[in-house]
């Protein structure tokens, strides 16, 4: 028997209901996390033989990376905002790796890949970019951007053509993809794409099609950021107000009832990842064309995994990746000046991400923790996996 | 009938003014209801009454806001399921809770060896305990069987042991009888039967009413989380009882009228298909269904009936044979192709296939043609018109909901089964086919829908009907296929066709007289 | 000691670090070598950095003498910038933050603050999290990290700035780093505030290729390496394979390398590392096995010993760092080719208070005891006094440039074939 009838009232109930589940979950995470990190510090202290114990060592830390990642008054006050743009620097890949891993959660689709979508889309904007470097920056910028989306979407087309045509899971072709792109970089980089007579492996410089610096974010704020808060809404219109988000959307809730629909759900997983693949490229073309504007061997970040975490956080709303991609690129940008001042080690950052990953990742279990007696009305509608949990 | 005497007892168990409240709903307002030692109460009400909240208050998985219970006469508050059983209180589900590949006498014995206070199972004690109970209430089992070889039948009997070999002195049954056979029913209820002469209590939920009225001792009647009135068989009827639950007048067979059939509409010749396992499951199906009329299709399931429906439909591909709508071959047409075509279909499942839970009312409207005008320009999507026509599907075909822009899933079975209907329904047909349209349903929306599939008919459809339940193939079809063992095997007339020939029939695939000839050969 | 950036190691690796390097007396600096280093020679065979520490001190190593007599500067603030993993990666990372506290110790100025990026597109930002601290002196490790760091070197004239392993330094004309490599600028003048420290690597490996030549018995052994995108690793292992075939001109060298990448599974693999030696043990069947690859390398010594073939370490003594002398694990150490990062960053820093570091590319070689090779313990008496003369023989030949421990072309680069 199914839940009972929902009385007129219902409505005003349920939407708020509905909001206190997406924001209570995500916010219990991050202090929950938090708290932890804390713990840790203060559980490692006394392990440190010869330090000084400091019960509020983890207040200075907070505070250090509170302000690494939006600095303090006093800068404000000289109009230097050097550490929010650091902030939203480090945000922007993570805004396009988490709409790339949210994007494929709606399709009911784990794009563990990410991670080799990104380093390939860097690898096709270095080799475009330098290919174009004294070339018109806006030609040269196009280029290797498009390169670059090209590269990562040919890199998600391939494990989703495995998925809907031989049935192989994305989970593992996408893993193996990872692998196949960190040695296809480290081949070009230090083969045909390597300066040389540079010592070591390292391509050109990207010359022309590096991103301007947006005059107001100076003065390292890139086009980067302004292209991830465009893909962020671009991605929300997509799945919200195109038929084909709409399939995308259905396949993602139900395979069955799609096709049924008279939707073809192969060719939509296709599409699916390969778009996905696109915006995890487009991640990686931020990094390179905004940041790092050549690549070493060495390149290679954790934007694709720290993407699934952002992801989970935000439940795959594209809106809502932005503020998750916020927090996460916040705490990144804020590590610096926390290992300075605290001296604690970038690691927190980790067990703080980890933590966090771990919760979103048992938060059925929280969610019923939260409110522990919806079991009939809303808790049976609870899905098993994380990733059908995410694609809600 | 037997439980009741003239002396009224003290009652077995009572809840008092039960109220429980989910987030926007009261699901439970002020329920009372008492069970006297020896009597069948049924728990009579629509699906989303509140039946299974009363119960999951009663077994402890939910607790209640207002309200007590008492166990002979004694207030409790049920911590748990195992709190309740270690009362007495023990609950048959629907869907049994039974391991197919242990044995009779393990499946009894699970969750019950952790409570005995010894280290091994006196598994001896168990075969005894379990013949002995059998023996008592008028059904032997071998200990020793693996559940999985038993029918559904004997496996619910288990499922009831179960509840005996804990000592159970009140026992809940919901939705006892949904999974079976007519004779199969017969004999459990002449089980619970027994089991109530002998002083057991039973509350039987059901919101069929032929079956309260057969079986029960009183009946509490429940609408909207709310009771509604209490009778006992004698004093009331299945149309009264149809009226409290539904709570206005219902019409529980449906005046099919007289079809126009016009000409040929569907044509299916020759077909043959496969399951997913490439077992050929449709062997050589002719037939015909022609514009205003209604074919059944009866079958026991998996007799090919599900390959069959697939295959007009576009979702298989079959291996031989050829389909034609209208004159146009569409063997082999993508499901997107022959809904346009004017194919309409309602699948069985309607969870899985047929609605997609989490998207809004409006949306799993638009399932089939949320990519055309006027509810998509280009690929983007109109909102304002989908939400539009939607409010109106919603008025006209009495779905109940606050907004359309709330999820199928908030709804209860008969109102998603209504969206499904209006999506398919809402159009001009040439075929409408029905794969099993009220299952689950409670009576309000049945008279609903084979109303609309009637009505559908008489503008011309043609319409296919699969079900496994025979009673509604022979209430609603102008002509009755009957499937055995992927093959047509008789076509009959609707309104003049015998129940018990096509059971034969569907049990044995012979025809009618065959039929006859081997149950007047078995008695 | 700098503890809280162990914070997280939680003792795994504290022990080890303490008796490696824990006091002067086992800092490779020039003067605490040499005074270590003359008990050893006295008691058994010479220890070749003994040998390199009593030939004639180089100039970059009297400065750097003594820590009473170095010029005071309490006021610097230094701040150091590592690769991409850990601090306590017990290599460069580890080494060059130690070298930046001796030297910070040395000058009377507080201990250095780290940073540790996470990805490679955090170096500019960490770089400039020291320059809005307004620190002096900012050290960074690693090639990785050299263009980042001459970008600020430019954009901060008034900081200086170190980088380990960033050699060649190469600028344009106006003192950008030039990313086409045709270094047409003078980085000495163009940014007197950057100094690059590199070693002979080559010339360490030379040595403990010596050592492997006359410990094998089969005329065959081995060296592993983390990647082959790490030149430094190729140098070393070049450097090997030129010092083994100077004592047996026939011998046979085998090298192999860990991965293509910059993976995890160059430098932080252990477990990796001894599934990879274990494999090349038996196909090659090297009687010595020299691992130039990082913590993964940890694991290649391990399947050394584990096979009964002898274990050379590399970058520090391993032998010490490593516990050997009371873990049978890495008991078949005999030697270590040793990179002085340690003493060169403490270097660095002191003659930046006292105004005398020079800016570009200096290296550290055998010259001013930039390199070496360890101890040999308790293997000592394997060596006969012909292995010491030989070490001194070719250090010799190294400072006066005659003897070459690198192929003429190729240098660095894992594509060239072993001779």
């Amino acid at each position: 028997m199914s839940a009972p009838a929902p009385a007129p009232r219902a409505r005003g109930g349920v939407s708020r209901a509905r909001v206190w589940s997406l924001v209570a979950v995500p916010l219990a995470v991050i202090v929950g996390s938090a708290v932890l990190g804390a713990a840790v510090i203060l559980l490692s202290e006394p392990l440190i033989p010869g330090r000084q114990f400091d019960p509020l060592l983890w207040l200075t830390a907070y505070e250090a990376m509170i302000q690494g990642a939006i600095g303090d008054p006093q800068e404000w006050a000289a109009l230097d905002f050097h550490s929010l743009v650091s902030t939203l620097v480090n945000t922007a890949p993570l805004v396009f790796g988490g709409l790339a891993v949210g994007f494929g959660f709606k399709a009911g689709l784990f794009n563990i890949g990410a991670q080799g979508q990104f380093l390939v889309g860097a690898l096709g904007a270095v080799i475009v970019g330098v290919w174009l470097h004294d070339a018109p920056a806006p030609l040269a910028i196009a280029g290797a951007t498009i390169a670059g989306m090209a590269f990562g979407a040919a890199w998600g087309f391939v494990p989703g053509f495995l998925k809907a045509f031989a049935g192989a899971h994305e989970v593992v072709s996408t893993i193996m993809m990872n692998y196949v792109a960190i040695q296809l970089l480290a081949a070009l980089v230090s083969g045909p794409l390597k300066v040389p007579r540079s010592p070591q492996a390292i391509t050109f410089d990207v010359g022309n099609a590096a991103f301007p610096v947006i005059p107001f974010l100076q003065p390292n704020g890139h086009l980067g950021i302004l292209l991830a808060l465009i893909a962020a809404v671009g991605v929300w219109w997509v799945l919200y107000r195109t038929t084909w988000g709409f399939e995308v959307r259905a396949t993602g809730a139900s395979p069955d009832a799609s096709r049924y629909a008279g939707m073809r759900p192969r060719l939509i997983t296709v599409a699916t990842m390969t778009f996905s693949g696109m915006l995890a490229g487009l991640a990686g073309v931020c990094v390179l064309l905004g940041v790092t504007k050549s690549m070493t061997s060495s390149f290679g970040t954790t934007v694709g995994f720290d993407s699934i975490a952002v992801a989970l956080l935000a439940r795959s709303n594209p809106l809502a990746i932005v503020p998750a991609a916020l927090l996460f690129g916040g705490m990144r940008a804020g590590a610096g000046l926390m290992q300075i001042q605290a001296e604690i080690p970038a690691e927190l950052v980790d067990v703080i991400q980890a933590v966090i990953l771990l919760a979103l990742v048992t938060s059925p279990v929280i969610r019923r923790l939260l409110h522990a007696d919806t079991r009939g009305s809303h808790g049976t509608e609870t899905a098993a996996s994380p990733a059908a949990e995410a694609a809600r | 009938m037997t439980g009741q005497s003239g002396t009224i007892q003290a009652p077995a168990l009572e809840m008092r003014g039960i109220t429980k409240r989910y987030p926007g709903v009261v699901a439970n307002d002020g329920i009372s209801l008492e069970v006297r030692p020896g009597e069948i109460h049924a728990l009579l009400g629509e699906n989303g009454a509140g039946k299974t909240t009363l119960m999951n208050v009663l077994y402890g998985l939910a607790t209640p806001d207002e309200g007590q219970i008492l166990l002979d006469g004694e207030p409790i508050r049920i911590a748990g399921p195992a709190d309740a059983i270690a009362r007495g209180i023990n609950m048959v589900h629907q869907h049994f809770m039974l391991v197919p590949v242990l044995s009779v006498a393990d499946n009894v014995l699970l969750g019950e060896e952790t409570m005995a206070n010894r280290v091994f199972l006196d598994r001896k004690e168990a075969h005894r305990r379990i013949l002995e109970l059998g023996r008592k209430f008028g059904f032997e089992i071998d200990p020793e069987v693996k559940v999985s070889a038993l029918s559904v039948g004997w496996q619910q009997r288990v499922e009831i042991l179960k509840a005996l070999y804990r000592n159970a002195r009140i026992l809940v049954l919901d939705e006892p009888t949904a999974v079976l056979t007519p004779q199969e029913t017969e004999e459990i209820f002449a089980v619970l039967r027994r089991l109530a002469d002998q002083g057991h209590s039973i509350v039987f939920i059901s919101h069929k009413l032929y079956e309260v009225l057969a079986i029960a001792d009183r009946i509490t009647v429940i609408r909207r989380g709310r009771v509604v009135g209490e009778r006992r068989p004698a004093e009331t009827s299945e149309d009264e009882l149809a009226e409290l639950m539904v709570g206005r007048e219902v019409q529980l067979t449906v005046d099919r009228g007289t079809s126009h059939p016009g000409r040929p509409m569907l044509r299916v010749s020759g077909l043959e298909a496969s399951d997913d396992r490439g077992h050929p499951m449709v062997r050589g199906v002719d037939l015909e269904v022609r514009a205003g009329e209604i074919l059944g299709i009866a079958g026991v399931a998996g007799n090919g009936q599900d390959e069959l429906v697939e295959s007009i439909v576009g979702l298989r591909r079959p291996t031989a044979g050829a389909v034609t709508l209208d004159g146009a071959n569409i063997t082999g047409h993508s499901p997107r192709a022959l809904n346009e075509a004017g194919v309409a279909y309602v699948p069985a499942d309607r969870h899985r296939f047929g609605l997609i839970l989490p998207f809004s009312i409006a949306d799993n409207l638009v399932l089939t043609s949320y990519y055309r005008p006027p509810y998509a320009r280009g690929v983007v999507r109109d909102g304002e018109s989908i939400e539009r026509d939607a409010r109106s599907s919603v008025e006209r075909f009495d779905v109940r909901t606050p907004s359309v822009t709330a999820s199928a899933a908030t709804l209860s079975g008969g109102n998603q089964q209504k969206i499904v209907v209006a999506r398919e329904f809402d159009r001009e047909l040439k075929l409408l086919v029905l794969d099993q349209p009220t299952r689950g349903l409670d009576v309000g929306s049945i008279e609903f829908i084979h109303k609309q599939v009637i009505a559908k008919r008489d503008a011309g459809t043609a319409v296919l009907l699969v079900s496994a339940e025979l009673d509604e193939v022979l209430e609603i079809s102008d002509r009755i296929a009957v499937m055995y063992g992927g093959r047509i095997v008789a076509v009959l007339d609707g309104p003049t066709a015998d129940k018990n020939d096509v059971g034969l029939l569907m049990a044995t695939g012979g025809t009618a007289r065959d039929g006859a000839q081997i149950a007047k050969a078995s008695a | 000691m700098h503890l809280s950036k162990r914070l997280f190691a939680l003792g795994t690796t504290t022990a080890i670090l303490i008796s490696a390097c824990g006091g002067t007396a086992a800092t490779p600096s020039p003067s605490a070598a040499a005074s270590s280093a003359a008990p050893s020679a006295a008691a058994s065979s010479a220890a070749p950095s003994a040998a390199a520490s009593s030939a004639a001190p180089s100039a970059a190593a009297s400065s750097a003498a003594p820590s009473a007599s170095a010029v005071q500067a309490p006021n610097l603030k230094i701040g150091v910038v590592t690769d991409i993993g850990t601090l306590n990666d017990k290599g460069y990372n580890e080494y060059t933050f130690k070298g930046a506290t001796d030297g910070a110790m040395a000058i009377g100025a507080a201990a250095p603050q780290s940073i540790v990026p996470k990805d490679a597109s955090e170096y500019a930002a960490d770089i400039k999290q020291f320059v809005d601290q307004k620190y002096d002196i900012i050290v960074t490790v690693g090639f990785n990290l050299t263009n980042d760091t001459v970008a600020a070197a430019k954009a901060n004239p008034k900081i200086h700035f170190v980088g380990v392993d960033q050699s060649p330094v190469c600028v344009d004309p106006q003192g950008n780093p030039d990313t086409t490599f045709a270094c047409k600028g003078d980085a000495k003048t163009l940014l007197p505030n950057y100094t690059s420290l590199y070693f002979a690597e080559d010339q360490a490996g030379y040595l403990a290729g010596i050592v492997a030549a006359y410990a094998s018995k089969n005329k065959s052994i081995g060296a592993i390496g983390g990647t082959t995108l790490c030149a430094p690793c190729v140098r070393y292992i070049q450097g090997y394979d030129m010092g083994a075939k100077s004592v047996t001109p026939d011998i046979k060298v085998t090298a192999a390398y860990v991965t293509n990448d910059f993976s995890a599974a160059a430098f932080n693999d252990p477990a990796g590392g001894k599934a990879f030696a274990t494999t090349f043990i038996s196909t090659n069947k090297p009687d010595v096995l020299f691992q130039v690859a990082g913590k993964t390398g940890n694991g290649i010594l391990e399947a050394a010993c584990q096979k009964g073939i002898y274990g050379i370490g590399v970058d520090v003594d391993q032998y010490v760092s490593l516990g050997a002398a009371t873990d049978p694990t890495y008991g078949c150490i005999i030697t270590s080719a040793e990179k002085h990062v340690e003493s060169a960053t403490s270097q660095a820093i002191q003659e930046i208070a006292a105004g005398t570091l020079s800016a570009g590319d200096v290296l550290f070689n055998a010259n001013n005891d930039g390199i070496g090779v360890s101890d040999f313990h308790d293997k000592a008496s394997m060596f006969g006094p012909e292995v010491t003369q030989a070490l001194n023989t070719a250090l010799a030949g190294m400072k006066s440039g005659a003897l070459k421990t690198c192929p003429a072309t190729g240098c660095g680069d894992a594509k060239t074939p072993l001779p």
